[in-house]
């Protein structure tokens, strides 16, 4: 393939070419889309596992498969799954872009949950025309204002962003214990449960799969966000100059910085942007699954998305695909348990080999085609 | 074009595993699909997440359904919920197999079962710590699903009691009048477990001095460790933990110190026998036993189930040979009076960190 | 609110005993990243020391055989990252999120199938405390420092033994030199790969190190998970600490004293207002976030720290 086109060397006057969608999926493609012996490699290895278990690998690997896409159902829960890692997968990607690691969309996901959650139910009589626009806006901003302060002490101090994306998650899960158990935030009649009050019919996204097609499917509109953000991502990184600028840094701050830009000022709209995207996919899961902010709904969201994000190679496409895959892992694996009787955590096992191998074969590839996929924790200096 | 065959093939994959009809033929485990009305009736749970080895609520309803599947005729399997978002799809995958029983652990399970219960109505369900709630947070009660509810407060009130008399009579390493309990978080099933303990602690012994501490945690023995210092250093020498894997590191502390704690949910005298003079018991896995034998007896009854001193649902574990025999009197007492009416343990923590 | 509260030497004390972890965890991420590779898998590495330690103790019944099969355990799993990072280059950071997914699920699992029903042994050989009876009177200092465990004390020497082999030995400098330079480093005949190896096995020993404490010190058991994200803080503790052991040890204490802050205060009021207990676990993370906006700022990695390398012979 010769898509490969090696930007020229940055500097003042030279343009880095915009790749279509369609390139940037091949280029994907042509990494972890994975001669099928790196992830057969996987399966064995998982397959190992499962045998020293005393379980049957096949039937094992019969039911993952068959639980994640089996039925029409299976189908609509893998990609009910697959929605906030896509959401989150895109919140980590497009700061590596720039060569930030945000290893913070989880509590970026968090706060945007709170936000929307909180205005879904503090307006709840208001007719959804208004209320979902309004939700989404508070989720959006809730997280990018969470992303935003990693962007800001970053670029204001200098502190990595390393830290204060882990001390961020964890500060969020805390405060997020005071506020809905018996806080600020706690449904008045709830019961003992920690959570919020219910949001408004207005804010909830309908599912989008009637009964008829499939029945009690919990597919919902949170689907068509998440494509949309997959969209903008594409587009505001290749088709806006604020785009190029942002990718532009994360090539390089000191050519960035000799073509006129302000690695400092993209840092904090960069985070923000990420966040938002986290912070969507907190709305999402809560107008979408829960219907209120239940206390530690999300466990993991953020912290798979580094590895959806990074599977992806940072591309939407590959971030869609990477997602589909985890969710597929999430909804299977649970069939894998209830039904062939394989402990969940073989399937982490599993999984992580699947991860492991994936990770060591693309690269191995790819070496000397990376593009735009910065390394992490290394200092804008 | 390499790539291109490996994405059809990836592809065609997927596709072909869509067309699998049947179920695996897996070894060992129920598979068969169908069956409503087999001789040997299927039972399903669902965890709370935080694994089937929590040393809390998912462990003791796994003991019960391990319990079940040797002593009764009926075949089991478990689904993990690894988040919250699991929990319908995990029950309802059991529903649509047409199982004779899902059982849900956990009071957060509770409009994921009344979702779920709604949708189904032929396929009995069971749920935990709650009862079906609606999307507005009502409760409902639906003639499919049975409640299992606790008085945890009860089976505080008893060891409390224990800890008491302990403590007022200065008995072994129990010399300074304190007792103290450490929850995981300030929820309601951890907080009416504190409350009864308090409430007992302040009718049998005024004069003890009573301290309370969360650790934030349910897994981190470390912050256990240390809030359990924290009280010792106060003069604590009856620790009563409420905190699952945390509350472990409770123990250990007391165990360091040479003082003496109280274990919860399971009856753990032996995590560190000597130091743990009984234990708070509620007895989940006897609740999900007998849910389980009311499905081969046709006896399953819906809506509140209360699991308390008056059936043996609650009450206190195993006493350490340190317990001495007015102790043990005065808790069985307790319980005697709580089964009659006599004592009703509060369910509000007085006592706040 | 009361100045015992805030710096009591019970304080201290605990500020040891939690910071421990995490410094182990951190002196195994300066020297994995001052090779110039990324080990994100030190949680990893923790997690299955803790778990394998356990195991091992139990079964020999001896503690000592426990921390040598603890740090094995670590550095198996740190192999495995080192040959995918070194030997394969692949991408560090899903290597490492993969090996902590497996050290999670390998350790959930096995300790479910060996201790599901019983629960680790109540009389499992442990770490011993290092009891220093000649600062018994001594006040403070004596409650401070009197009985920390031995593996605090470990740490302690560690951080001295790194900071000076990393920044006063040639050892050291070739370490540096091949996380800073590693073609320079190549030309001069350092053989790269071998150092890199070296290095990421060696966080693979510190972290187990750290885990082993968690489980053969603190708790004298293992539970699924206990580790708890110590890995991942002390990897912000390195970066917190500017890639130094010292510095290192310094954040770990920041973050160490934020937690035994968060159950001094227990109970403490501001005037009239108690602070609500869940908020008192935010007081780490913010206090660290302060720590290094307010002191540190920017810190700067090695050169080459994450970049895969390809020795001469190579496309």
């Amino acid at each position: 393939m010769t898509q490969q086109q090696q930007p020229a060397t940055t500097g003042p006057g030279t343009t880095i070419p915009a790749p279509s969608v369609r390139q940037l999926t091949f280029q994907w493609a042509g990494g972890p889309a994975i001669p099928v012996l790196s992830v057969v490699i996987a399966l064995l290895l998982g397959a190992v596992f499962v045998l020293l278990s005393g379980n049957d690998p096949v039937a094992a690997y019969a039911a993952l498969v068959q639980g994640a896409f089996g039925t029409p159902y299976d189908l609509t829960e893998t990609l009910v799954a697959a929605i906030p890692l896509v959401l989150t997968g895109l919140a980590v990607a497009i700061a590596f872009r720039t060569g930030l690691f945000n290893i913070g969309a989880q509590g970026q996901l968090l706060v945007g949950a709170l936000a929307a959650g909180w205005a879904g139910a503090q307006f709840a009589s208001w007719p959804g025309i208004v209320l979902m626009p309004t939700v989404i806006v508070f989720g959006v901003a809730g997280g990018a204002f969470y992303g935003g302060i990693v962007g800001f002490l970053k670029a204001v101090r200098g502190v990595n962003e390393v830290i204060t994306t882990i001390m961020l998650n964890y500060t969020i899960v805390f405060v997020m214990h005071w506020l809905l158990q018996a806080g600020p935030m706690s449904a008045p009649n709830a019961l003992g449960t920690p959570a919020s009050t219910p949001i408004g019919a207005g804010a909830r996204l309908p599912v989008i799969i009637p009964n008829e097609l499939v029945l009690f499917s919990r597919l919902h509109a949170g689907i068509i966000l998440a494509a949309l953000a997959v969209v903008v991502f594409w587009f505001v990184l290749w088709r806006t100059p604020l785009g190029y600028r942002l990718r532009a840094v994360g090539l390089g701050a000191h050519a960035a910085a000799q073509a006129g830009i302000d690695p400092a000022r993209h840092m904090v709209l960069v985070m923000a942007i990420a966040g938002g995207f986290a912070g969507l996919g907190g709305m999402i899961e809560v107008s979408g699954i829960f219907g209120r902010v239940y206390d530690g709904f999300s466990s993991s969201y953020g912290f798979d998305a580094i590895a959806v994000a990074l599977l992806g190679k940072n591309s939407p496409l590959g971030i869609v695909f990477a997602a589909l895959l985890f969710g597929a892992f999430v909804h299977g694996g649970a069939y894998m348990q209830s039904h062939a009787g394989i402990s969940s955590n073989l399937v982490a096992i599993i999984q992580a080999f699947v991860l492991f191998v994936i990770a060591a074969e693309a690269l191995v590839r790819s070496l000397t085609r990376r593009r735009g996929a910065r390394k992490p924790v290394e200092a804008i200096a | 074009m390499k790539r291109f065959l490996a994405f059809s093939v990836l592809a065609a994959t997927i596709v072909a595993s869509c067309a699998t009809t049947g179920t695996p033929g897996a070894s060992g485990t129920p598979a068969a699909s169908g069956s409503a009305t087999g001789a040997h009736p299927r039972i399903g749970l669902v965890t709370d997440v935080g694994g089937l080895n929590d040393k809390s609520f998912n462990s003791l309803a796994d003991k019960g359904r391990k319990d079940a599947e040797s002593q009764l005729i009926v075949t089991t399997s478990v689904t993990e919920s690894k988040q919250q978002a699991d929990y319908v799809p995990n029950l309802t995958k059991y529903a649509q197999d047409k199982y004779d029983l899902v059982i849900g652990v956990g009071f957060l399970m509770q409009n994921a079962i009344w979702k779920v219960a709604k949708q189904f109505p032929n396929v009995k369900f069971a749920i935990i710590d709650g009862a079906p709630q609606d999307d507005g947070g009502k409760t409902e009660n639906l003639p499919n699903v049975a409640n299992l509810f606790f008085k945890e407060q009860e089976a505080g009130y008893v060891v409390g009691v224990i800890a008491a008399t302990m403590a007022k009579n200065k008995v072994g390493a129990a010399t300074h009048n304190t007792v103290c309990s450490m929850g995981g978080i300030p929820i309601p099933p951890v907080d009416r477990y504190i409350a009864g303990y308090q409430d007992a602690v302040k009718t049998v012994s005024p004069t003890t001095k009573i301290l309370n501490g969360y650790s934030n945690d349910f897994v981190d023995q470390q912050k256990g460790l240390e809030v359990g210092k924290s009280h010792i250093a106060q003069g604590c020498d009856i620790l009563f933990q409420v905190a699952g894997g945390s509350g472990l590191g409770y123990i250990q502390a007391a165990k360091a110190a040479g003082v003496y704690a109280i274990g919860v949910d399971a009856d753990q005298s032996s995590v560190a026998p000597g130091t743990v003079i009984t234990s708070a018991l509620k007895k989940v896995d006897v609740a999900v036993f007998q849910t389980i034998r009311s499905i081969r007896l046709d006896t399953f009854k819906a809506g509140d189930n209360s699991f308390n001193a008056a059936n043996d649902g609650v009450g206190f574990g195993t006493l350490d040979k340190v317990v001495p025999a007015d102790a043990k009197a005065a808790a069985t007492q307790a319980l005697a009076d709580i089964k009659s009416g006599k004592i009703t343990p509060k369910d509000t923590v007085q006592v706040k960190p | 609110m009361t100045l015992e509260m805030l710096i009591g030497a019970s304080v201290f004390a605990a500020t040891l005993r939690l910071a421990a972890p995490i410094a182990l965890a951190a002196l195994g991420g300066v020297t994995t990243e001052r090779s110039g590779v990324t080990n994100i898998a030190l949680e990893g590495s923790m997690l299955v020391g803790c778990f394998f330690g356990v195991v091992a103790a139990d079964r020999a019944h001896n503690v000592w055989i426990g921390l040598a099969i603890a740090i094995l355990a670590g550095v198996l799993l740190a192999g495995l990252h080192a040959y995918a990072a070194i030997a394969l280059r692949a991408d560090q950071i899903v290597s490492g999120m993969a090996l902590n997914i497996l050290a999670l699920g390998l350790t959930t699992y096995l300790d479910y199938q060996m201790y599901g029903t019983t629960g680790t042994p109540a009389d499992l050989p442990v770490l011993p405390d290092v009891q220093l009876g000649f600062l018994k009177g001594v006040p403070y200092v004596g409650d401070a420092i009197g009985s920390q465990n031995l593996m605090v004390w470990t740490m302690g020497v560690l951080v001295v033994l790194l900071q000076l082999s990393l920044f006063r030995t040639v050892a050291g400098l070739r370490l540096r030199a091949v996380g800073e330079h590693p073609r320079a480093a190549e030309t001069v005949g350092i053989d790269v790969r071998r150092i890199r190896y070296a290095a990421v096995l060696a966080s693979g020993a510190l972290a187990a190190l750290g885990g082993a404490y968690l489980s053969l010190g603190v708790a004298h058991s293992f539970t699924d998970g206990m580790t708890g994200g110590r890995g991942f803080i002390g990897l912000a503790a390195m970066i917190f600490g500017r890639w130094t052991p010292v510095g290192a040890l310094a954040a770990s204490l920041i973050f160490g004293y934020g937690n035994a802050l968060s159950t001094s205060l227990q109970g403490a009021s501001i005037g009239d207002v108690k602070v609500p207990v869940q908020l008192l676990g935010t007081l780490p993370y913010i206090l660290t976030i302060l720590a290094v906006a307010g002191f540190v700022g920017r810190s700067r990695p090695p050169a080459a720290d994450g970049l895969p390398y390809e020795t001469e012979g190579h496309a």
